[in-house]
């Protein structure tokens, strides 16, 4: 079994650091280097990746119903 | 003493009326305005010349135009400039003199010639971006680099203003639910202390600039279009200097001021401020998407290419398998073959050899052996003819004291025993004297 990778926490990247990570973990899978015994731990990790970007960019109904509370204050 | 005097209206109208000359009429003068005000239709202010250097008052005068004048001269000076009357505007008037008994000296305008204005206000603009080059930093706020997604953004307007509801409606009701953090930083946006009033919110985003992305200032909305307030050196700098790219949304289509040359960005509207930043979050969530859909269908191909080559080689292995018994098969079989001819044809010749080799060692063999044995001969021949033996034999003798050998009669002592060697023997005899 090939070591797995560590990832840093994701809560500790920034935006743009997250997508460089996703895009590297891409070309990384499209590459013929790409050990097949870690594309799990990178699937999940993309995933991870992807998800958190996704919520940091965009709001949920509360917090938007939340900050338009407050802007009318 | 009797002196006769005058009223005073009889003196303000001698004055007017010695004003009142072809010389102060209709005369086209070049001043700069300020403390415009309109009152009951009519449009007042006061015409200033001021010292270029020093930016002392060199001369001073009231002036009006009337409201059947007014609404005319203002659109068509609006059309030509972009700009209404207002303080700091430089304007060439066509004025007449005249004096009214209660309320003075006043200048009153018949005409504007716009195009000085608009000259003056290049001239202006071209000298404070000519002089912000070469300080140096006309680029510096246009050459920042947005982050990725801005999402924190400081606004600068007026509070209240119908322009910064539309960015913040915009903003929040872009159907994507892209999340923005806006806060205002409150500024006056028109008239004399709209530069100072920017300035100082401005210097409050930077004292917290990590918090922000990026700064919008957009203008309240509103009639009033007074756009000379911003053509403002200082405020010029501010912004052109500021640590966040700025997004400016203060002119309208035609109009431009000096700000929108050294802002990072300029917009027609609020609302296409706020489109920009939604376009940019927009693009990001896409981008998002489109990395996910490339992951997911590398992750599947690389999985599908690996149960292939699986099953390619699992077809492999089991024809492989018998295969490969059967090549050993033969391939041991046509070695023994080999083997077999190998012993008739290899082997016969070196039995041969052999045989020949063993004839010829042990015929030299013997033939050595006779060789050594007749000098073996001739050497004991040789030998006997020189050993004591032959010596002895010819009938010497060696005489010996106690084994030692006597070569000499004095030698020998009285009574010694004397051992004499012959060929046959020894015997021992004792000397008598």
């Amino acid at each position: 079994m090939a070591n797995q990778p560590v990832f840093t926490p994701v809560k500790e990247m920034t935006y743009t650091q997250a997508v460089a990570e996703l895009e590297s973990i891409l070309r990384m899978m499209q590459s013929e280097d790409c050990d097949i015994d870690q594309l799990a731990a990178y699937t999940r990790r993309a995933t991870e990746l992807l998800k958190d970007c996704r919520s940091r960019l965009t709001a949920t109904d509360e917090e938007l119903r939340s900050i338009l509370a407050d802007l009318e204050k | 003493m009797a002196n006769e005097a005058l009223t005073l209206l009889e003196l303000n109208k001698r004055i007017s009326s010695l004003i009142t000359v072809a010389s102060t009429q209709n005369v086209w003068v070049t001043a700069e305005l300020s403390d415009v005000a309109v009152r009951g239709g009519h449009c007042y202010m006061e015409l200033l010349q001021k010292d270029v250097e020093r930016g002392t008052t060199l001369a001073k005068a009231r002036a009006m135009i009337w409201s059947s004048l007014y609404p005319r001269i203002e659109a068509q000076f609006y059309a030509a400039t972009g700009q209404r009357f207002g303080t700091g505007i430089k304007v060439m008037v066509q004025v007449s003199a005249t004096m009214h008994p209660v309320y003075g000296i006043s200048l009153v305008i018949n005409a504007v010639n716009p195009e000085y204005t608009m000259g003056d206000l290049l001239r202006r603009r071209r000298e404070m971006l000519e002089r912000l080059k070469q300080e140096g930093i006309l680029e510096m706020n246009r050459s920042l680099e947005w982050i990725l997604v801005p999402q924190r953004i400081a606004v600068i307007s007026a509070p209240g203003a119908a322009g910064y509801g539309d960015f913040v409606n915009q903003l929040y009701s872009n159907p994507a639910k892209l999340r923005f953090e806006v806060k205002l930083f409150p500024a006056v946006m028109q008239g004399e202390r709209a530069p100072e009033t920017i300035i100082s919110a401005l210097e409050q985003i930077a004292a917290q600039a990590d918090e922000w992305d990026g700064v919008v200032i957009i203008r309240g909305g509103g009639a009033t279009s007074d756009l000379v307030a911003f053509e403002n050196y200082d405020l010029a700098v501010h912004v052109a200097q500021f640590p966040l790219p700025i997004i400016v949304g203060i002119g309208h289509e035609r109009d431009v001021t000096i700000l929108d040359y050294v802002a990072n960005m300029r917009v027609k509207t609020p609302t296409a401020a706020a489109e920009w930043l939604i376009a940019r979050g927009l693009n990001a969530l896409d981008g998002l998407r489109r990395l996910g859909a490339d992951i997911l269908q590398t992750v599947a191909d690389r999985l599908s290419g690996c149960k292939e080559r699986i099953s390619y080689l699992e077809g492999l292995i089991s024809s492989m398998s018998t295969a490969a018994v059967q090549r050993n098969k033969s391939k041991i079989q046509s070695n023994l073959l080999a083997l077999a001819s190998v012993g008739s044809r290899r082997i016969t010749p070196e039995l041969a050899r052999l045989n020949h080799v063993k004839d010829v060692m042990s015929s030299s063999t013997k033939m050595a052996i006779e060789r050594k044995n007749t000098r073996l001969n001739t050497i004991s021949e040789l030998l006997d003819a020189i050993s004591p033996q032959a010596t002895l034999r010819r009938g010497y003798s060696i005489t010996r004291i106690n084994g030692q050998v006597v070569t000499s009669v004095s030698q020998i002592p009285q009574g010694a025993i004397l051992e004499t060697t012959l060929a046959d023997g020894t015997i021992k005899s004792t000397t008598n004297n």
